[in-house]
């Protein structure tokens, strides 16, 4: 059989798989790991009032995986009357992250400027979060819908870092490690991550050091944060897809090697 | 004088801005604020039309030697038509350039990403092979990790995400942390040269 093919059944079949187990309803649970557990119960700990600045920091097109652990999470901080400044340092994430604050925040009737504010984007990121630890205000003079910052009733007890909780950055690249490596050491600040699951282990050395608190990775982790959470949502939704996905690879693999090997002993050249 | 006044600028900058991360005298925190908001955010201005109008120039050269010209209109009317629509509609939520965002970049950008799925499935069909004793062993790890991060693999047997959970957290993080050290110590060293004006590249290497 000629590549084109070849290659052209390999498509068929993940798409036919794939759209298959996204139209299937079947419930996969697992054990919460250890930092989704973490992280769960960080946010569970928090009392009422407590300030968590959520930055998203990602593409349009990460969105499927990364979603649903910003929804899940801000799901959690809103029922736990928590307040949250939103914000982006990716252009692009700017418009997704209002949205989505905005979406949850009516689900929990919470009020813009006194449970929840967006600040919009800000360029240069590392300036940025330089920035921030020394005063918002002067980053982010206006929020997203143009008011003065420091008329945001929300923001009356803010200055800096020092009286934000925790930065959650929701991520698919490596702008949470640079939260880790100028909020972190210069200001003390804690953060979490939630990442795409490609990007878990270049976070595995923050995580072990103690830099970065806790992390929640991929459509797995915002599965199991939401099984915690007790509101199967979008991680959930999309987990047969993914394991349908990850099965088809593991048997095209093992494919490809009994072909591979087979040809090999035609040819007379057995063994590795 | 060409020379020596951008070395003097980046001797003086770098050592500035080295110093003031030891202090928190009100000084040091002004130069601190002034560089990190306002000189930075302008030099990130300027290098946006750098980028913009060398991306026209590509693009107009590409369109006058007849290459790739459909791309290269695509482009240049995107390049347009995003501000254009900021500029008469602004940025707000229920703008023409968000819906613009929304409905045409978003789509495309996650249609783009998951075509990434299609050739990795390819990929892994093709080339993911034992033909070497160390290419069987990625192989295994790579089908063990593949198999630990799902929700099945526990229900299979318990020790494989284990065996994932170890995978990551010793061998896979070594190297992680080998490379990292390396990148610390490599920033350091090229943050060094170019304070004390021995890499000279950004002059052109005069």
């Amino acid at each position: 059989m000629d590549r084109q093919k070849i290659r052209w059944i390999i498509f068929t079949g993940l798409f036919v798989i794939v759209a298959l187990a996204y139209t299937v309803e079947i419930k996969m649970v697992s054990q919460p790991s250890f930092e989704v557990k973490k992280s769960f119960d960080y946010i569970e700990s928090l009392p009422e009032g407590t300030i968590l600045m959520v930055s998203f920091d990602h593409e349009a097109s990460s969105l499927p995986e990364v979603q649903p652990i910003s929804l899940v999470l801000i799901r959690h901080a809103f029922r736990n009357n928590l307040k949250i400044i939103g914000l982006s340092l990716f252009a692009e994430g700017t418009a997704i992250g209002y949205r989505t604050l905005n979406r949850i925040a009516a689900e929990y009737d919470k009020r813009y400027g006194y449970d929840y504010v967006f600040l919009g984007f800000k360029p240069q990121h590392i300036a940025a979060i330089l920035g921030m630890g020394e005063s918002i205000y002067d980053v982010f003079p206006r929020d997203y819908l143009g008011h003065l910052t420091d008329t945001i009733p929300i923001m009356d007890s803010v200055e800096n870092y020092d009286d934000i909780e925790m930065v959650i950055s929701i991520t698919d690249g490596d702008r949470a490690v640079q939260w880790i490596e100028y909020a972190g050491p210069r200001y003390n600040q804690k953060i979490m991550a939630g990442l795409t699951a490609a990007m878990i282990t270049s976070y595995d050395p923050y995580l072990s050091s103690g830099q970065l608190s806790s992390v929640i990775g991929g459509l797995k982790g915002a599965a199991e944060y939401e099984n915690l959470y007790g509101e199967p949502g979008k991680g959930n939704r999309g987990m047969p897809a993914q394991t349908a996905a990850h099965l088809y690879l593991v048997v095209l693999i093992v494919i490809g090697n009994i072909i591979y090997f087979r040809n090999r002993k035609r040819q007379g050249r057995g063994g590795l | 004088m060409s020379t020596r006044l951008p070395l003097a600028v980046c001797l003086v900058s770098g050592v500035v801005m080295f110093l003031q991360y030891f202090s928190r005298h009100p000084v040091a925190k002004l130069v601190y604020q002034t560089v990190t908001n306002d000189w930075w955010q302008v030099i990130f201005a300027f290098t946006l039309i750098v980028g913009v109008a060398g991306f026209i120039k590509i693009s107009l050269r590409k369109i006058s030697r007849k290459e790739d010209v459909t791309y290269s209109l695509i482009a240049m009317g995107g390049l347009i038509a995003m501000p254009t629509l900021a500029m008469i509609g602004g940025t707000g939520i229920e703008s023409p350039f968000q819906w613009a965002f929304e409905n045409l970049l978003a789509p495309m950008q996650a249609t783009v990403f998951s075509l990434l799925a299609f050739f990795v499935a390819s990929a892994s069909f093709r080339g993911f092979r034992a033909r070497s004793i160390p290419a069987a062993i990625l192989l295994a790890t790579a089908l063990l990790v593949l198999i630990g991060r799902l929700p099945l693999a526990e229900h299979i047997s318990e020790s494989i995400p284990e065996l994932t959970f170890w995978i990551k957290n010793y061998p896979s993080m070594a190297a992680r942390r080998a490379i990292l050290i390396g990148i610390g110590l490599g920033s350091m060293t090229t943050a060094l040269r170019v304070i004390l004006g021995i890499e000279r590249t950004y002059l052109s290497g005069k």
